[in-house]
């Protein structure tokens, strides 16, 4: 009895994070404009995931007053990461719908930047796994350099789809 | 009929016994129906974006009505309609399999950057039910029911443990990495995990609650009715026309001008 009452809770919860998942997943589609970007500080986040940075630290504190500290750059990757990773999830829903586009052009460019966008996510889910597994033991550095590899080019994607659907959007790229 | 048992002319709970006339229609009458659907869909082209959902949908139905053919002809004895059971009901299973894999091949196929980790991921799920449904099974109370029965409801209670936990997962994997499936794709999956959800639940207490015999043919009566909405489901779903937005949605300006920001912070170094 007790199995058949496990079954019947599992395919009830089954059934309702389903429900919920697509109500989400639509009501997301409705506030993707709302949602946006989230600005990243670069040079702070390159910086955490520096393995001089670390070397550093680990030369210049003792074991326990590093551990503490590495434990608090963890957790301030984390939250790099996972910003990335909702600007990324906010590419992928821009870049489906681009996709239906009737220009050639806008729709290849909405294609390769989800492509990119799908990569960053995929780094920063293993990031973010790697990452709470070395905060039990911070003695390494950050593993989330493929996280900032990424965002590199999918910035350059997204830029490129931006002026296909843009065309008149103020361009500032430094020479 | 049920006009007819509200005013007691006949019994009820008539309705809701083996072999009565709502039995006869929930068991032939969405295979009827989903046969038509095919034919529809065919005739329409539909079924190129999903071609597996026809083999899944015929051979269905095709295993559903010999089950009720054989469950009604007097010249079958109880043990051989639970062999054909037994034998229709893992056709079924590797048909389904099929049409989930085929759903989420589609649904990754277009992205080499999370086609690797989601095969990787399914594989490793599917594993883990399938040791789960084993688990599961080797857990079954013994009960009066002859062995041959017994056999085919954990069968399908371990089927369905599978199936709705793989569909979970691929509702979870699309949910994480925002990816929208095709609107056919989307309907059919929703249909298979309403109805995998309802027959995991009824085949669970079937097998281990230890219920008599009228007890069961209700669970019965749930399956049938839930494969009933399913397939009305996929009726209205899949032939229903929509609208298809080609009017691209552009990146808002202003986030643009963020991630201009971005990129030429990100040049400058």
């Amino acid at each position: 009895m007790t199995i058949a009452i496990l079954l019947v809770v599992a395919a009830v919860v089954c059934l309702v994070f389903v429900y919920l998942a697509v109500s989400r997943s639509r009501q997301l589609d409705g506030e993707r404009s709302l949602a946006g970007i989230q600005p990243i500080d670069i040079d702070a986040f390159r910086n955490l995931v520096d393995p001089r940075e670390v070397d550093y630290l680990r030369r210049s504190l003792p074991p326990p007053e590093f551990r503490r500290v590495q434990r608090k750059r963890l957790l301030a990757a984390a939250a790099y990461v996972r910003t990335a990773k909702q600007n990324a999830e906010f590419l992928v829903q821009v870049g489906q719908a681009a996709q239906a586009s009737a220009s050639v052009d806008t729709a290849v460019a909405a294609r390769h930047m989800v492509d990119q966008a799908l990569r960053l996510q995929r780094n920063a889910f293993l990031a973010l796994l790697r990452i709470r597994a070395a905060s039990l033991w911070p003695h390494e550095g950050v593993p989330a350099t493929p996280v900032l590899d990424t965002y590199d080019r999918l910035t350059g994607s997204a830029m490129l789809l931006g002026r296909l659907q843009n065309p008149a959007a103020p361009m500032r790229i430094t020479s | 009929m049920l006009p007819a048992a509200v005013r007691g002319i006949v019994p009820a709970n008539h309705m809701l016994q083996a072999h009565s006339p709502l039995w006869h229609y929930l068991w032939v009458a969405p295979n009827v129906l989903l046969l038509l659907l095919v034919a529809i869909l065919w005739r329409r082209g539909v079924f190129r974006s999903q071609p597996t959902f026809l083999w899944y949908a015929i051979g269905t139905a095709v295993v559903e009505l010999v089950d009720y053919a054989t469950d009604i002809s007097p010249a079958v004895s109880s043990e051989s309609w639970w062999l054909i059971f037994k034998i229709g009901a893992i056709i079924e299973g590797l048909l389904k399999f099929i049409l989930i894999g085929a759903i989420f091949g589609q649904l990754v196929s277009d992205y080499s950057s999370i086609a690797a980790l989601g095969r990787f991921l399914i594989r490793a799920a599917g594993v883990t039910l399938i040791l789960a449904g084993a688990l599961i099974a080797a857990l079954a109370p013994q009960d009066s029911l002859f062995a041959f029965v017994k056999n085919a409801h954990l069968m399908q209670q371990s089927v369905f443990l599978v199936v709705t936990g793989i569909l979970l997962f691929i509702f979870w994997f699309a949910g994480y990495f925002r990816l929208k499936f095709p609107r056919l794709d989307f309907w059919i999956a929703l249909g298979l995990t309403l109805s995998a959800c309802v027959h995991l639940a009824t085949w669970g207490i079937a097998v281990n609650a230890g219920l008599p015999d009228d007890k069961r043919t209700m669970l019965d009566f749930i399956n049938m009715g839930t494969f009933q909405v399913c397939v009305v489901l996929w009726f209205y779903y899949l032939l229903a026309p929509h609208r298809v937005s080609t009017k691209p949605v552009p990146i808002p300006k202003e986030e643009l001008a963020v991630w201009n920001r971005e990129l030429e912070r990100l040049l400058q170094r």
